[in-house]
Order: C-alpha cells, then structure tokens, then sequence
C-alpha cells in the first residue's frame, strides 16, 4: 500500500512537472496551445509598449529634422497640444489610482486600436512626401504591426483575467480629433499626428506598468 | 483654441520688434546688456507630480515686486477651459510658481503666461505637457566596487552602482528612468559618455592603475530627451602594485637574453657544423670480415669470398665452450665441411660413397661437428633448430644415413638392433642430434612426417631431452621441468629408441623417392614448442603406415635390453590411456608390436594428451 501511494505522489509530481514544463516549453517554442500566464503575458505587453513608444519617439523626431524647417519648430518641439481626447484617461497619479484595474487595462486596449487603424492613414501620407526615408516607412510599418501583436496580447489577457472585453469603435478619421485649422499644412498634420500617437504610446505603456503593479501586492501600488 | 505656435510666432516677432526697437536709445548708452521683457526662464518637473515655472523680470525691474506679474495657466483636456492663476507662487523662491500633485496633469497640454496685472500685458507664455518637461533628480548612493586587475597591473576594470532618484517612484512604474554614466580621469577635461543603461549598475573596463578616475551619473525618462543634473562624483583609484610593474622590465630583459642566447647557440652550431656532425653522428664503419680484406667485398668477388671464408672457420663459439669436447668437434667440422660436397638426396639414398670409412669414422664426430656451432640446449626447441641445421644436416645426414644404410644394407633387422645399440652405449654421439630432430610434417592424422636430419636425431633428441631432464631437473622452471618430464614420458621407452630406429629404418628403405621427399618435408608449421603438442608428435599414432613415424613401441623393447634411462609406456587406450600403434605394413621391418590397436581405433588428435594428464601419468 505504501509503496501503491509513493508511486501516486511519484506519478502526480512527475505529471505536474511535465504539465509545467511542457505549458512553458510550448510558448517558449511559439506553440499554438500554449498556455501563459497572466505575468507573463503583461510583462511581454509591457515589452511591447516600451517598443513602441520608443520607436514612436524617434520616427517624431526623424519626421521633425527631415520635413519641418527650423523656423516652425516650437519651443518644445511637440505638437501635443494639437491632440483630441480620444477617451478619458487619468491624468495623474491620484487619479490613476482612481480607476480599477479592468479600466486601466480596456483603455490601453482602446488606444492600441484607436491608433492601429489611424497609423495607416499616416502612412499614405508619408508615401504622397517626395523625399520619405525609407527608414521612416519601414518604422511606422514596424509600430503597426507591433501594435496590432499587442493588441493580441492585451485581448487575451483581457479574456484570461475573465472581463468582458468593452467594445469601442471610433471609425472617425483622424481628422475629426485634430483640433486644427485646415489650414494646416500635410506635414504639420503629420507631425501632430506622430507627437499625439508617442503621447498616447507613453499612456500605454504607462497604464500597462501601473496595472502590472497592482498585480502584485506592494503596497505602494495601490494608492489613494 | 488658439494655437500655441501662431502665438508664440507672434511673441517672438513681438519680441524682435520690441528688441528692435529698443535697441536704438540703447545702443547710444552703450549698454551691453539688451533690455529684456519679463520672461519665462523655465519650467521644470522633478517626478512627473509636480512642476515649477521660473521666470525673470529682465529689465522690468520696477516689476520685480512681488504681485506685479502673475502668471495664469490653462489646461487642455478639462472641462475647465478657462485661465487660472498660478495655484502657488513659492514664498522662499522669488519668480517661481508651484504646481502641485492637484494642479498636476500629465498627457495634457499647459499653457501658462507671464502677465502683467496692472496693464493686463502678456509677456511670455509657454506651452507643453508636463512628461516632456520632466528632468529627474540625480541618481543617489554612487558607489563602486573592484572587479579584477589585469596581469601586466596596468588596467583595472570596476563595477559601478547607484540607486534611481528617491523622489522618482521607479517602482510603480510611474516613471522609467535611463541613466547615463560619466567618466574622467582626474586631471581631464573630457569626460568619457557609457551608453544609456536602464539597470542600476554598469562595469566599466579598461581603467588605468596609475590614474585616478571620476565618475558620475544622471538619468532621463526613457525616450525622452531631458537629462536631469549629475549626481555626485566618485573618485576611483587602484593601489599600484610595485612587484608586478617592476617585474616587467626583469621579463624583457630575460626574454631577450634568451633570444640572445638562441641566436650565439645558432651561429656555434653554424659554424661548427661539421664537429658537431662527427660527435653526434659518429660514422658508420665499413663491413669488415677478419682476414677479408674488404676490397673484396667491394667489387664483388664471389669466388674469392668464397674460399676466404670457407677457408676461414665461420662457426666459432662465442664463449668458451663448456665442454671439452666441442673443441674437438670444431677441429673436426672444419674437415668434415669441406667434404660436404653432396646432395641431401644422394646421401639418403645412400647413393654417395657411403661405404667410405670417413662415414662410419665419423659417425661419431659428426655431433661433434655440429655442436661446434650451437648451442648444447638448443636442442631443445625443435623451431630453432631448422634455420641453422641447414648448414649441417647433410653433413649429419650423410653421416647417420651413411651408418644406417650401411648397417641396412645387411639386414635390416639386425642393423635396427645393431644400431640402438650402437647408438646406446654413445649417448653422447646422440646428445648432438637432437637438432637435427625435425619434425618436417604433422599429418592429419597426427602423424609425424620427419626429415631425415631428424630421423637421425630424434634419438639425438631423445638423449638431449634425457640429458635435458638432468638439467632441468636442477631447474626450478615449470614449464621446463613439465616439458623434460613430458618429453621423458614419451620418449622414456624402449620403444621410442626403437621407433626411431624403425623410422629411420622405414625412411632408408622406402626406395620411393616419396618417402624420401616425405621425409625432406620441412615442417609446413614449426613444432610448438608446447609440450602437448610435442607429445602430440610423438604420441601421433600415423594412420598412414606409409609415412614414416615413430611412437614408442614396445616391441622393440623385448629385443633390446632395457634401458634404464628410458622407462616404458605400456599402453595407450580408450581416453586415459597412451596407445602404442603398431608398426605400419612397412612395419614388417620392424618387429611385431606386442600391443596392437585395433586396425578400426581412430586415431589419437595430436593434443589428445593434455599436459594435465601427462602430468598425472608422469612417475
């Protein structure tokens, strides 16, 4: 009987072991099955964000030092202020700690698809400029398709944190958030909409740091 | 909303103008300095929670007063759209406004204006969102730590380490801060620029030991472009260690010794080349052959070699003979070669001038011709013997056929009886015979095919083996003592002497050359020198009655007179027992063999008698 039980206990450890290992090892090698955890998951998220923010940073700054001329360069260089709210989003440390989880995260999950439909647009119109980088395009191209990974990510994380994933569709052009004058030349357009896709890239990865936070039990994350 | 770029175009054409125009009455005064409108000197976040606007009266000095200028402020992205007032002007900082967490929005536009109250003058404004204004504090806790040294103490690679700004809450994740290392010798002026890190440590390699170094460092939110100030700097040194750098001239120094030495080594050798070659290489001496002069050799003169050394004795011992005898044996070898003259063939035939005295004369010095050159104990290893008994066995063989045939040629019974006891009384004429004891042929049937050298020798062999069972018998070997025994064993019987005897018998008057080319058969496989299989040799019984063989039979031994050297096997039968075939159809030389096998026994394989058995039926 003893010996019946130890081979159990044997047989149980070496399944789990083996279940474990084989969750881990498929996802290491890209199964279709695998299963991640929700830190994992996040933190492949967040690696995403922290990309995509880089990147958005310096396609601004390319797209500034090759199409705006010196004269028109504000004081700070960003065009931020030109940008519509897209959705609500806290803007402060007290305010983020305001809002739950599941919104924290749905609003990452609206901006990944508010920009992955409107980073098209810019990229016909970087195509229509006579002297495009091509270092230029291959970026944007780059952060469309890291994007639309991301949002992957995000859904499932979404589904496997078990909420309902809040549905938002916003088929307005880009355009109709600018509140600029028509005025505007193309690139100045471009240029606004590049500074306005980093800031709400920094909101992304931001949000997705701050929720990975209240994922664990530091008290310093959960605030006031 | 208006936008901030057409208003900031405005001030600074407003600017310029007003520089423009100030210029004038002030460049007739010569003041190096050009006025300035009140301004806006900067605006600066520390954590990303809060953030301060500085700004400077220029050359307004009358409204340098406090509440003379106010500045208002206007967010984008709330429902408030309207200006407000700085929420805090600092009390201990003159020209600075304070926004605190409340007042604090990132990801929102800021718009702030430099005012005057009284007259409602817009001197500056400014636009941003707070994240893009953000400078952190400088990193705290900047230590560092010794990695290694290298070998030669000339560089030394260290691990720096610091902690992120207290103010900044890295661990929330509120901010990501990269950091920026900075290194310097002491009395540099550059400073050396590590790549950005996002880690809290960083190695850096390569330093000099005899510099002292200063390090600092200072971080930026990532992707952003504003470095916050430099911490405080570090100051890193390497004690020296003395042995390490003054061993290092010491190592030159040995190393091109050496190579000094290497190269007078090189020309010593150069130049004494042919010395050099003498001792190392001593040459290699030309053949010489005493009493040949080696022009001889030279020019190939066989015939004159020949007789040189034919002349001369070839065969001399290399020691002292042991016994005396062998000296006389040489003397009489050298005679006795000079008359080899003949054929082996002719000599077994008996066809030679065998009926000259020399033969019977030498009957007995013919061992001694042969012993001259071997060994007395060589004779116990039947492979050693072929090579060397080449020389002789024509002698030995014309001699001993000579004996044998002759005493054949009357009757060859009696010559069979004559001769053991012949050859009995003489052992010692037989001690020399056994080299000559070769088995040139094992049948499949394990029976032994014999030259006729070894026809004549086996008795030789006999005596040899029996002398060599005196020897032995002193000897404390195994092997050889199992060997004499075993060798005495068999060939301790009257009818080993006899079948021998019988053999030889059988060879001389088998008139077919057959016989005689059976008997010239050199053993296609030397004899082992294992005694089972020399047993086996012995022992074979021949199927073939045809071959010559011997076995020991008893038949003789009731007609010779015992002899007590040489004990009997009686009997060979079944598995335990020694079988004596009897005498082949050309047997009927011999006498009839008291013990008969059945004509229908198999028979015995050649290591049928283990040297185990053999030792337990020795006495």
């Amino acid at each position: 009987l003893k010996m019946m039980l130890l081979q159990g206990w044997l047989g149980i450890l070496f399944c789990s072991i083996h279940g474990m290992l084989g969750s881990v090892l498929d996802c290491e090698v890209g199964g279709v099955h695998c299963t991640m955890s929700i830190e994992m998951l996040l933190d492949r998220a967040i690696q995403h964000a922290e990309l995509i923010y880089r990147i958005s940073e310096e396609t601004r700054t390319q797209f500034k030092e090759t199409f705006i001329p010196l004269a028109l360069v504000t004081q700070q260089g960003h065009a931020d202020h030109l940008c519509t709210v897209i959705l609500p989003t806290p803007s402060s440390k007290s305010e983020v700690g305001q809002i739950s989880d599941k919104w924290l995260l749905h609003s990452v999950l609206i901006l990944v698809q508010f920009w992955i439909n409107h980073l098209v647009d810019l990229q016909a119109s970087l195509d229509h400029y006579d002297n495009t980088p091509q270092d230029l395009l291959d970026k944007t191209k780059w952060v469309s398709s890291k994007l639309m990974s991301l949002e992957k990510g995000l859904l499932t994380l979404i589904r496997k944190v078990r909420w309902d994933v809040l549905l938002f569709f916003n088929k307005n052009s880009i355009a109709d958030h600018l509140a600029s004058p028509r005025t505007m030349e193309h690139v100045m357009r471009d240029y606004t909409m590049l500074s306005c896709f980093r800031k709400d890239a920094h909101k992304i990865e931001t949000f997705l740091k701050l929720f990975k936070c209240r994922q664990t039990d530091w008290p310093g994350c959960s605030f006031y | 909303m208006a936008t901030c770029l057409t208003l900031l175009l405005l001030g600074a054409l407003g600017l310029l103008t007003a520089t423009g125009h100030r210029t004038g009455p002030a460049s007739e005064l010569l003041t190096p300095d050009p006025p300035t409108q009140p301004h806006f000197t900067g605006c600066r976040s520390r954590e990303q929670e809060t953030f301060r606007c500085w700004w400077s009266v220029g050359s307004f000095t009358n409204l340098s007063e406090p509440g003379a200028l106010a500045v208002f402020f206007q967010m984008t992205n709330t429902l408030y759209a309207g200006w407000r007032e700085c929420p805090e002007y600092t009390a201990s900082v003159q020209n600075e406004c304070y926004f605190n967490k409340t007042y604090t929005h990132i990801w929102t536009s800021y718009r702030v204006q430099l005012r005057d109250t009284a007259y409602n003058i817009t001197y500056d404004e400014r636009c941003f969102t707070v994240e893009n204004i953000v400078h952190p504090d400088p990193p705290v806790a900047l230590n560092w730590t010794l990695l290694n040294v290298s070998r030669s103490g000339l560089n030394f690679d260290i691990l720096v380490r610091w902690a992120p700004p207290p103010s900044a809450d890295v661990q929330m994740g509120w901010m990501s801060l990269k950091y920026e290392v900075q290194y310097r010798p002491r009395n540099g002026t550059r400073w050396e620029k590590m790549d950005l890190e996002s880690g809290t440590q960083l190695s850096i390699y390569g330093l000099n030991t005899d510099k002292e170094y200063e390090v600092r460092v200072r971080c930026t939110m990532s992707a952003f472009e504003n470095f916050g100030e430099f911490s405080d700097s570090v100051f890193v040194q390497v004690a020296q260690i003395p042995s390490k750098e003054s061993m290092f001239p010491v190592m030159l120094l040995l190393v091109f010794g050496g190579v000094g030495l290497l190269l007078l080594l090189l020309l010593i050798i150069l130049s004494q080349q042919e010395r050099l070659l003498v001792i190392l290489l001593p040459p290699v001496p030309a053949p010489k052959i005493k009493g040949i002069d080696p022009e001889l050799l030279k020019k190939g003169k066989m015939e004159q070699l020949d007789s040189l050394l034919r002349s001369q004795n070839v065969c001399k011992p290399h020691s002292a003979p042991k016994d005396p005898w062998v000296e006389f044996i040489q003397l009489d070898m050298e005679d006795v070669v000079e008359k080899s003259e003949t054929s082996d063939t002719q000599h077994l035939l008996g066809l030679t001038h065998l009926g000259s005295s020399h033969a019977l004369s030498l009957k007995g010095d013919d061992d001694s011709g042969r012993a001259s050159c071997y060994d007395p104990d060589m004779g116990a290893e039947p492979e050693s013997i072929p090579p060397v008994r080449e020389v002789h066995s024509p002698v030995v063989a014309r001699s001993s056929f000579s004996t044998h045939i002759h005493s054949t040629t009357t009757t060859p019974e009696a010559a069979g009886m004559h001769i053991p006891v012949q050859m009995q009384p003489s052992s010692q004429s037989w001690i020399n015979m056994d080299f000559y004891a070769q088995v040139s042929d094992v049948t499949p049937g394990g029976g032994v095919l014999l030259s006729p050298g070894q026809q004549s020798s086996t008795p030789s062999k006999n005596t040899d083996m029996k002398k060599k069972k005196e020897d032995r018998e002193e000897d404390v070997a195994e092997e050889e003592e199992e060997e004499g025994k075993l060798q005495l064993l068999v060939v301790d019987s009257d009818g080993g002497y006899s079948s021998e005897t019988v053999a030889r018998q059988q060879a001389a008057d088998a008139a077919s050359s057959r016989v005689a080319e059976q008997a010239y058969h050199t053993l296609s496989e030397p004899p082992q020198p294992h005694p089972q299989a020399w047993q086996g040799g012995y022992l074979a019984p021949d199927r073939q009655p045809h071959m010559p063989y011997f076995s020991p039979e008893a038949p003789l031994a009731s007609v010779l007179p015992p002899v007590s050297d040489y004990t009997v096997v009686q009997e060979v039968g079944g598995s335990h027992h020694l079988l004596l075939h009897s005498a082949a159809p050309q047997a009927s030389v011999c006498p009839p063999h008291p013990l008969k096998l059945p004509p229908g026994e198999p028979a015995l394989p050649l290591g049928y008698l283990t040297p185990e058995f053999l030792e337990n039926l020795s006495p």
